[in-house]
């Protein structure tokens, strides 16, 4: 290069953690979700960050803005969401880990290159913090509206993965397992969080910072040459994916191709490869567990993810305080969505409350998965404010009267 | 038995509402204690309602949402006209006001009347301080969390330039609710002014 790159300004630092209390937690530090995703991320080894802020994701692309630079990464404000992710998906197919953060209008703006890295299984990150919709809606205010646009928001027949974060601290856990996840499965994976989860302040314990990130990619097995096939799954369905510049040469495309990169329209091989590419992510099921709350002896069971389930605690003990044996399930994995452990969980079930900040996108999975012999009668708010723990409380109590039997 | 604290802060855009329920929720956490804050703002970045909510406890916090408030901070007209609920004002909580800046049409033991922004402007010369003043009002109401915390928590979270001026702010706060406390041991009516 002829001209030198120019660097950002000397990054200032993160802002000061707390010092070690004097009281009953000692090494927690007082975080907020979006922070908390952004640490999550550089812990992860994320070393490129390309996005469009919006509120309300906008510190996360704040503190990667600041952080990136300092540790070899890279930040880019692009000039719209679209260009955000095929960023993205260019670093990462260079061998970086590589992400982006937004908000609903940015996220449908994504939906082209998330079906793009689904098939041409370039491996990344995309946090969508959920506000009011549709459109630009209500810009600050939270909702969970976007679940259904995140499994099907791209055209065609997509294995997604998503996953819902319930607090602060599993902000940053579910960014570092949103990673492992999209290396291991070489797909796009998204991170769904809510305006109240992104914007609370709670205490956690943050990861020791001088750890050294992970170990780059490993690439394939097989070496370079003419015979490499870059689409040739290993035994668990995954293709392996070399970085460019590494001496393998391969073609990239988001047209249906074979093993060896080339367009094809075989409806064989195509429908294969569908096959394919919803089983390879399959195991997400069991690697992100779903969080219970006083489960084990419920009858009444609440489905909640993201903020709405935090409350749904609180409902749960003002449930069981009058006498009625409630409890919680908590999917912090939504696509693919976990059948076989929601059939486990909620069976025995005398009735179903899935509680969410939309007009019954979860839900309708819940009830499909379920079947008709489980009353259900979903709790739905949407419109810009939580559901409170009082109204899903009387909403519960409501359903019971109707559907139980005394 | 566990406890927990709901408090409420609330005002206009601009007025650093935000930031004083990171300074409290800090200080409440280097405390010991549990905390979770949540904000509720508009698009406008000055001149909207602002509202934090700021819970506190000796067990983990589930639902960090306050609806029902032990303890409000309100430092605006219009944050009092759009979030105060008609219980609050019939008087379920108690009411932090600045007296100069909310008409509550409350009185009682359960209201409190400070003059933070006159403060702030007249005495520490910088009206955008009032924040810091109700914080460590709040602070010394709230009772669990030492004052030579809170003040650290202000100073770490203000940019460099304001830090010291908070800090100060927050011991000052902390005296004028000790002085209305004194007072209010006497007669009521220095608290009950709004």
């Amino acid at each position: 290069m002829s001209r030198a790159r120019r660097l950002p300004e000397p990054t200032r630092p993160l802002p000061p953690a707390a010092p070690a209390g004097n009281g009953a937690h000692p090494t927690l530090t007082l975080v907020q979700g979006n922070e908390a995703c952004a640490r999550g991320a550089l812990a992860a080894g994320c070393r490129f960050f390309a996005g469009y802020p919006i509120s309300p994701s906008s510190e996360i692309a704040e503190l990667m803005a600041r952080e990136l630079p300092g540790c070899g990464g890279v930040f880019l404000q692009m000039e719209d969401e679209m260009a955000s992710l095929g960023a993205v998906l260019g670093a990462s197919l260079g061998g970086a880990r590589a992400m982006t953060a937004t908000s609903g209008p940015g996220f449908s703006l994504m939906q082209e290159h998330l079906g793009y890295a689904s098939l041409a299984e370039i491996p990344c990150v995309v946090v969508d913090v959920m506000r009011g919709g549709p459109s630009t809606g209500l810009p600050t205010l939270p909702a969970q509206g976007d679940v259904m646009q995140a499994q099907w928001g791209s055209h065609g027949d997509r294995a997604a993965v998503v996953l819902a974060p319930g607090g602060v601290a599993e902000m940053l856990e579910l960014t570092r397992v949103a990673f492992e996840l999209a290396e291991r499965l070489r797909t796009p994976v998204v991170v769904l969080a809510d305006e109240v989860i992104a914007h609370m302040r709670e205490g956690m314990r943050l990861p020791d910072a001088s750890q050294a990130p992970p170990p780059p990619r490993p690439g394939p097995a097989q070496p370079p040459g003419p015979a490499f096939a870059p689409y040739r799954p290993n035994a668990a369905g995954v293709a392996e994916l070399p970085a460019f510049g590494r001496g393998y040469r391969f073609h990239v495309t988001g047209l249906m191709h074979d093993e060896r990169g080339r367009p094809t329209s075989d409806p064989v091989v195509a429908a294969a490869l569908l096959d394919r590419l919803e089983r390879k992510v399959a195991p997400a099921v069991d690697l992100v567990p779903a969080d219970t709350y006083r489960l084990a002896d419920a009858r009444v069971v609440l489905v909640a993810y993201g903020i709405t389930a935090r409350i749904a605690r609180a409902a749960v003990d003002a449930l069981r305080d009058q006498g009625v044996p409630a409890g919680l399930w908590r999917p912090r994995l939504l696509w693919p969505v976990p059948e076989q452990a929601m059939a486990q969980a909620l069976a025995g079930a005398e009735l179903v409350v899935v509680a969410e900040m939309n007009r019954g996108q979860w839900a309708r999975e819940v009830d499909r998965v379920l079947g008709p012999g489980v009353p259900s009668a979903p709790c739905l708010k949407a419109g810009g404010s939580v559901i409170t723990a009082e109204e899903l409380t009387q909403h519960v109590l409501g359903a019971r009267a109707r559907t139980v039997a005394p | 038995m566990s406890w927990r604290v709901d408090v409420r802060l609330a005002g206009s855009g601009g007025q650093g509402l935000a930031l004083a329920a990171t300074v409290l929720a800090e200080g409440a956490l280097v405390a010991g204690h549990t905390v979770t804050v949540v904000q509720n703002y508009g698009p406008e970045a000055r001149g909207g309602s602002s509202r934090s909510d700021l819970a506190l406890s000796d067990v983990p916090i589930a639902n960090p949402e306050c609806p029902f408030p032990d303890l409000w901070l309100v430092l605006h007209q219009r944050a009092w006209d759009r979030f105060v609920t008609p219980a609050v004002a019939a008087g379920r909580g108690t009411l932090l006001v600045d007296g100069d800046r909310v008409q509550t049409g409350r009185a009682g033991p359960g209201v409190i009347a400070l003059p933070f922004e006159a403060v702030a402007r007249d005495e520490l010369g910088a009206k955008v301080v009032a924040n810091m003043l109700a914080v460590g009002a709040l602070g010394c109401l709230l009772d669990r969390v030492p004052l030579a915390t809170l003040r650290a928590a202000a100073g770490r979270r203000s940019p460099a330039a304001f830090a010291r001026l908070n800090e100060e702010a927050v011991e000052r706060g902390w005296a004028m609710m000790t002085g209305a406390r004194d007072g209010a041991r006497g007669r009521m009516s220095h608290a009950g002014r709004a």
